[in-house]
């Protein structure tokens, strides 16, 4: 009986503590941020242009005031045509308009720390996403289509600085910079290598 | 009030997600009718093209289409702005035209290909079974055409124009052998005024086909 009363103090203490960590913001939030992408490596030897097409969301839940996990997903858009050329190729000789473009939807598990206390004016921290993200490759000649989907592993290590709109306030200003590395080959992609700078909002539900 | 918030911000996130997704750039809205079009060049890198001297050019247009079990013969305006710019490109190149009676070193076939409503993936070796050009028409009845194997080509649903140049000095098996081949592909290949450029494009990248 005696060690029962003991464990519920030990539980009591523990859901005290995280309320009291807590009480800055709710632990549940979501984020939202507008991303630009440069591609590296292949990548950009495939497609060079700069990507101002996509976008990342997520969901965090604070462990406490340090640890956070979450979920994301997003969207990354990589273009670029390139002038008429000929291509030698094991069918012949192929003369056409190359359209290059690749589509990235990634699906990862994310862990954060956060470097200071959650009272503080700007909190910078450092993420690790660990998933797998969808790679639509499409190669057009002309009009004709070359076209490839496959999903493929996703690590992204990111570090950015979350600003709230006043102390306490449940809504934040975000700023990070990613990287991601897939290990996708695909014709001229040996692998798949993104800097990614995102800016956004994060929002602490209730 | 809080909850309004929430339900605010999360359609206003789904809002952004379905517009930056649908936000893709799409290739073909960001093309003209010429950046449409390929042009596939293929040849026999056994042939000498410096073998040959001369060479002779069909009197019309073969056209294949889905309906017809066999070619029609055309001579559209197109078709004869199509013979007499090959003509052209090919002399330029140093060959000279005569008449297929005077046993020209290459014969050229024009074959216009409307495939618009069939999936069926076309490989050059059907080409006789479809009553293509008759090799009697090159002084070889009963003869027939020989496709080396390197000759894969692309799938076809849509109209096309190819330009085929035989070796008429040395059959092989009572076959005349394909040396050198073009296929228009993408719109506006049936335009009477992209013919010009279409052809000089072809021959420009075969920089082989030549007798000087």
């Amino acid at each position: 009986m005696k060690k029962i009363i003991n464990w519920i103090l030990v539980f009591a203490g523990c859901f005290t503590a995280q309320a009291v960590s807590a009480q800055v913001r709710p632990p549940l939030s979501v984020d939202v941020n507008y991303s630009i992408a440069q591609p590296l490596g292949s990548l950009k030897d495939y497609s060079d242009k700069t990507s101002f097409r996509g976008w990342s969301a997520g969901l965090q839940y604070m462990l406490n005031n340090q640890w956070s996990v979450g979920l994301r997903s997003g969207y990354q858009d990589f273009y670029e045509k390139l002038p008429r050329a000929v291509y030698p190729d094991k069918q012949g000789d192929v003369s056409a308009v190359q359209t290059r473009t690749l589509q990235v939807i990634p699906i990862q598990a994310t862990v954060s720390y956060a470097f200071t206390k959650p009272e503080s004016a700007v909190i910078p921290y450092a993420t690790v996403g660990v998933g797998a993200a969808s790679m639509n490759y499409e190669k057009y000649w002309g009009e004709f289509v070359e076209k490839n989907n496959s999903w493929q592993f996703l690590v992204s290590p990111e570090i950015g600085i979350n600003v709230p709109f006043g102390k306490a306030s449940p809504l934040m200003f975000n700023a990070n910079v990613r990287y991601n590395y897939a290990p996708y080959k695909y014709n001229d992609i040996t692998s798949f290598n993104s800097v990614q700078g995102n800016i956004g909002l994060k929002f602490h539900l209730n | 009030m809080k909850k309004t918030l929430f339900l605010f911000s999360a359609a206003a996130a789904v809002v952004a997600m379905v517009s930056f997704s649908s936000c893709r750039k799409d290739p073909l809205k960001d093309m003209t009718n010429e950046e449409s079009r390929i042009y596939i060049t293929n040849h026999d890198s056994t042939a000498n093209f410096k073998a040959y001297s001369t060479f002779s050019i069909v009197d019309s247009v073969a056209v294949l289409t889905l309906a017809g079990d066999s070619a029609k013969k055309a001579l559209t305006d197109y078709d004869k702005k199509l013979i007499s710019s090959v003509t052209a490109a090919m002399q330029q190149k140093g060959y000279t035209l005569v008449s297929k009676n005077a046993k020209p070193d290459l014969g050229i076939n024009l074959t216009r290909i409307d495939n618009s409503y069939s999936t069926i993936s076309w490989n050059p070796g059907w080409w006789g079974g479809w009553g293509y050009w008759d090799p009697g028409y090159w002084g070889y009845p009963g003869g027939g055409w020989y496709w080396p194997s390197y000759y894969t080509v692309y799938r076809v649903n849509e109209k096309q124009v190819a330009i085929d140049a035989f070796d008429l000095k040395n059959p092989k098996n009572s076959k005349f052998v394909a040396v050198w081949n073009s296929l228009w592909r993408g719109s506006g290949v049936w335009n009477i005024d992209n013919i010009d450029s279409m052809v000089q494009a072809s021959f420009a990248q075969s920089p082989y086909l030549t007798n000087k």
